[in-house]
């Protein structure tokens, strides 16, 4: 049977490790897999201070304290 | 007739040089890098299909056995790549050849094994008795399990080989047996030629089995050991 003819078996073996550990992981290593691009929800991160938090009756222009 | 029925299994040397190598770094040059963002549709089908097997195959397995994820898509990717090139008429399979499955199995299986004993001892050695054993059958149960152990990497490399092996000398014969059919007697012939063509159906299917459960039982192996 010639696969027992080892003879040839180191180049075979030097050869396939070659090819298995370095070239096709060369290859599959450059595979990426982004997540799909999708828009970001905002929160805002500044809170309303306590009297900004309710509209009054105060704050209507025409109410101020005219100057 | 021996001589002439395994000549396809010898390794290719042109006027003394190895082209070997050449034939087992075919492969790589099917599976392109990508470099866009979008790639091609070769490219993306291939990293879909990459996905594919990822998804299935490292999913039973803790965190440290994903770190063998690339070594395993690599493994299944080349023995099925190289497998399915061997079935077109007058190539080389170089997964025929023992010399490169045992090249395969043994390390892969010893690195597993190491990473076993290394990070999980008692583990490991616990595998070799089995729960719920009677105490006078230990000594010849743990000799059976490692008989066992050891078996495992002669297993994978020589049912890759057998089966590859088989594959093509029975595609061989019965195909030479139609050939020489042809002239006394067609309609055997035609039969002949039918369980040909079966039998190369069959022979598709069991170049992509193969490579399936080689990289099975290594991420098994793994998944014992991690």
């Amino acid at each position: 049977m010639p696969q027992l003819d080892t003879s040839t078996w180191l180049v075979t073996i030097i050869a396939m490790i070659l090819t298995l550990f370095v070239l096709i992981q060369l290859k599959f290593h450059k595979y990426s897999y982004p997540l799909s691009p999708a828009p970001k929800t905002f929160k805002s991160t500044s809170f309303p201070t306590p009297w900004e938090t309710k509209w009054t009756k105060i704050y209507s222009p025409l109410l101020l304290p005219q100057q | 007739m021996n001589e002439n029925l395994f000549s396809s299994f010898i390794t290719p040397t042109m006027m003394g040089l190895p082209i070997v190598i050449l034939i087992i770094m075919f492969p790589t040059l099917l599976f392109p890098t990508p470099t866009r963002l979008i790639n091609n549709r070769l490219v993306s089908a291939q990293q879909w299909l990459a996905q594919l097997i990822l998804k299935q195959m490292m999913m039973m397995h803790s965190p440290k056995g994903r770190t063998w994820a690339l070594m395993l898509i690599s493994l299944i990717m080349f023995i099925g790549s190289t497998n399915l090139l061997g079935l077109l008429p007058h190539s080389f399979t170089p997964t025929t050849q023992l010399s490169m499955n045992l090249g395969m199995a043994i390390p892969l299986w010893a690195g597993a094994v190491i990473t076993g004993f290394r990070y999980k001892t008692k583990a490991s050695l616990a595998h070799f008795l089995p729960q719920g054993t009677p105490v006078p059958l230990i000594p010849m149960l743990v000799i059976i399990e490692t008989i066992s152990l050891f078996i495992q990497p002669m297993a994978l490399a020589v049912r890759l080989t057998a089966n590859i092996t088989a594959g093509h000398l029975l595609m061989h014969l019965i195909g030479s047996a139609a050939l020489a059919l042809i002239s006394i007697s067609p309609t055997t012939a035609l039969i002949t030629f039918i369980i040909l063509i079966l039998l190369t159906i069959l022979e598709f299917a069991v170049a992509l089995i193969q490579a399936y459960v080689f990289t099975l039982l290594v991420s098994l192996y793994l998944h014992d050991n991690t």
